[in-house]
């Protein structure tokens, strides 16, 4: 699974960047053409739904999903599926 | 609670919503969804009601049967859809403006009639969409453009309304809680009768900004810090210690099974 | 067949609801129309409808317009003071095009006024109460019998036109007690589906759209903002508004002539008595003790839509004598129509109703 932002939708309220257990989001610093900064993804990676989703088959963690209010964050499927080895630092 | 049925519950062709930068409805719009998604009901059979106010915009970015009613009367609208249909699943949306003040007598005798509604209460504590009164739900000393000098009247506690009216459910959480809002939030879905869940909201635009909340970040950080669980309320007031006077609770306040009005039996 | 009785105005609109499939009550008590609330609480559980007595009158029409979108046929009853407090939630039943039948039993106002006496005060409240343009229904019934058959009536162009009926009694005639006869089937016009592939509020030839019932799988967003065909809020369009609003508006007032419903008696006559509810009664008895056709009377069932086209079935008509329950409220609609005859108004406030002598005398007078 892949973790996006919705740039149509994103409008830079950087609630995500509070949530996330890793500190995946991490607040923009260029505006786009909206004139909001969207947050970039650092290692997304390391997202526990992106890793274990399949693994557990149901949805994991997901506290930037929820607490998004504008409905930009999701996740995609990643074709083909590859296994991939992550550095977790807690 | 997967990410495949999450998407459905909403028009995807209205996104983005009107909801200003860092609004909370959105978030409380999120948590309903799961919840409702959670307890297998179809977009077919679910009918989101509301009234007028921020919070009450959202049954229209949500796919389901939804009626943007007038101002404070969603209760009452939504009362004769529950009953007139019982197998419709109904939650409402409302907000602290629409609920409270002009809403406040539909409020209190719903929760009389125990109808078997949800109602899911944004409490922005502010009027958002007229630019930033103050409602029955400004807490004394915050400032509003209505209440330039602090806010004078006492605030409604709208969840210990709901419990001495007679709801058969009744919790606070935040926007900031979003698991413990969702799982208040599908309770509320599984009680029959009258469930009532107010979910806490930041609004940076008309309260945040005038009430030292520079960032979106730092109402959520109240929320956040100054949220106290009721029991531990009630453990220290059974101790006999101080409850900070500047902490709100939050918890599930009452879940019992009074006799409900508009279950299909 | 039929079954006669003898009954009150007020139940014979009970009957008349129930005959006509209503299984959606929402009321609040209040004189004097609290005896159809009383008919709704015995009668509808018994059939398998709803009763609920709401906590007020905004609360009513609430439910009522709540009921509608799942199907029912669902109406209200109140008075004055009940009828002011539900005016926005009506606004709100025509910018939805939600359908749903509202009896004002009327009584002496402004306020509380005279609750036990009879008025006819809400003629033009019914018609422009609400803000914005809007435009309904208005029945009127003048003996037990209409009272029933109007508010069949009523249901029907309610539900074909997408608006709220009225039917707009008074006490007189809701706390008379009458022969009836109440037939065992009425003629019930149901609700138009959406044509498949249409959106929610996108009007077919008559400038009504289908009505998408909730739970049917139409996912309709219903608001009471300004809304485009897919009933998406856009409230800022200034083209939209206006095509919606006179589309509203022109749904009802292009077929104002279709819908009317009204007697005209002696239509050679110079003098013309024109009225609606109770003083119809009255002018009846003047014609009854004045046989010989030289007063005209037309009496009208169905006011708003003003049908006026009825004025011109008296030709020779030089004087319109207009008998009503309040201080000539219909009398000035006359007036924007009429081709240079006379309109006297008979304005009548106190709650009694217009004498035989009076209307005749007035008839001398005019003569």
């Amino acid at each position: 699974m892949r973790l996006v932002i919705d740039e149509r939708r994103c409008k830079g309220c950087n609630l995500c960047t509070t949530v996330c257990p890793y500190h995946i989001f991490q607040e923009g610093r260029h505006l786009n053409e909206r004139g909001i900064a969207i947050p970039v993804l650092d290692r997304p990676e390391r997202c526990t739904n992106c890793r274990l989703r399949r693994l557990y088959g149901r949805q994991l963690c997901g506290a930037c999903q929820l607490i998004c209010p504008d409905q930009a964050i999701y996740w995609e499927e990643d074709d083909p599926y590859a296994a991939e080895k992550v550095v977790i630092e807690y | 609670m997967s990410t495949e049925t999450f998407g459905k519950w909403y028009r995807e062709d209205r996104l983005p919503h009107i909801f200003c930068t860092g609004c909370g409805n959105g978030t409380v719009m999120n948590c309903t969804i799961k919840a409702v998604d959670a307890m297998g009901w179809e977009i077919d059979d679910t009918i989101f009601v509301s009234g007028i106010g921020c919070s009450s915009r959202a049954p229209g970015y949500i796919s389901t049967d939804s009626l943007h009613t007038t101002h404070g009367r969603a209760l009452a609208f939504a009362t004769g859809v529950k009953m007139a249909n019982p197998d419709l699943h109904v939650v409402v949306f409302t907000g602290d403006g629409d609920l409270a003040a002009i809403g406040g007598n539909h409020f209190i005798h719903a929760c009389r009639r125990n109808i078997d509604l949800t109602v899911i209460c944004m409490n922005n504590m502010i009027y958002g969409m007229t630019g930033g009164q103050g409602s029955p739900c400004t807490p004394v000393g915050k400032i509003s453009t209505t209440t330039p000098y602090g806010a004078a009247e006492p605030a409604f506690d709208l969840t210990e309304l709901a419990v001495a009216a007679g709801a058969n459910y009744a919790a606070r959480w935040t926007s900031y809680h979003v698991a413990e809002l969702i799982k208040a939030i599908r309770a509320g879905l599984e009680t029959p009768g009258f469930s009532f869940i107010e979910a806490l909201v930041q609004c940076p635009t008309a309260y945040g900004r005038r009430n030292k909340f520079r960032q979106v970040g730092e109402q959520v950080e109240y929320m956040r810090s100054h949220a106290m669980l009721l029991q531990k309320k009630r453990r220290l007031e059974e101790q006999g210690k101080d409850v900070p006077d500047d902490m709100f609770t939050v918890g599930e306040f009452v879940r019992r099974y009074r006799p409900a009005l508009g279950v299909r039996k | 067949m039929t079954t006669l009785e003898f009954m009150q105005g007020n139940a014979a609109c009970c009957e008349g609801a129930l005959a006509a499939g209503c299984t959606f009550f929402g009321g609040y008590p209040i004189t004097p129309s609290t005896e159809i609330a009383e008919q709704m609480a015995l009668k509808m559980p018994k059939r398998g409808g709803v009763f609920i007595q709401m906590e007020d009158e905004i609360a009513s029409i609430g439910a009522v317009i709540g009921a509608s979108w799942t199907g029912a046929r669902a109406m209200t009853a109140t008075s004055g003071p009940g009828f002011s407090l539900m005016m926005e939630n009506l606004g709100y039943a025509v910018m939805t095009e939600t359908p749903c039948v509202v009896v004002n039993i009327q009584r002496g106002g402004p306020s509380t006024g005279q609750p036990t006496m009879s008025a006819q005060g809400d003629m033009l409240q019914c018609r422009f109460g609400s803000h914005g343009d809007i435009s309904t229904i208005a029945l009127v019934p003048s003996t037990v019998q209409e009272m029933f058959d109007l508010t069949v009536k009523a249901f029907n162009l309610a539900d074909r036109f997408r608006v709220p009926a009225f039917l707009m009694s008074d006490e007189t005639i809701g706390h008379m007690r009458e022969k009836i006869s109440i037939p065992d089937s009425v003629e019930i016009i149901p609700r138009k589906e959406p044509k498949p592939g249409m959106l929610i509020y996108e009007a077919e030839e008559d400038m009504v759209p289908g009505f998408p019932t909730f739970g049917k799988g139409y996912r309709a967003h219903i608001t009471g903002l300004t809304h485009n065909e897919r009933g998406y809020p856009e409230a800022t369009n200034p083209e939209l508004h206006e095509a919606l609003v006179r589309r509203l508006v022109d749904k009802v007032e292009s077929r104002r002539h279709e819908i009317a419903d009204y007697d005209a008696v002696n239509t050679d006559a110079e003098t013309v008595f024109i009225t609606y509810g109770p003083s119809t009664r009255t002018v009846r008895q003047v014609l009854h003790d004045h046989p010989d056709e030289t007063i005209g009377h037309l009496n009208l069932r169905i006011v708003w839509p003003f049908p006026e086209d009825t004025l011109k079935l008296f030709p020779n008509a030089k004087t319109f004598i207009v008998p009503e329950l309040n201080l000539g409220q219909m009398a000035r609609e006359i007036e924007r129509h009429v081709t240079g005859q006379r309109v006297i108004s008979m304005g009548r406030l106190g709650g009694t109703i217009h004498t035989p002598a009076e209307l005749y005398d007035k008839v001398q007078e005019v003569a």
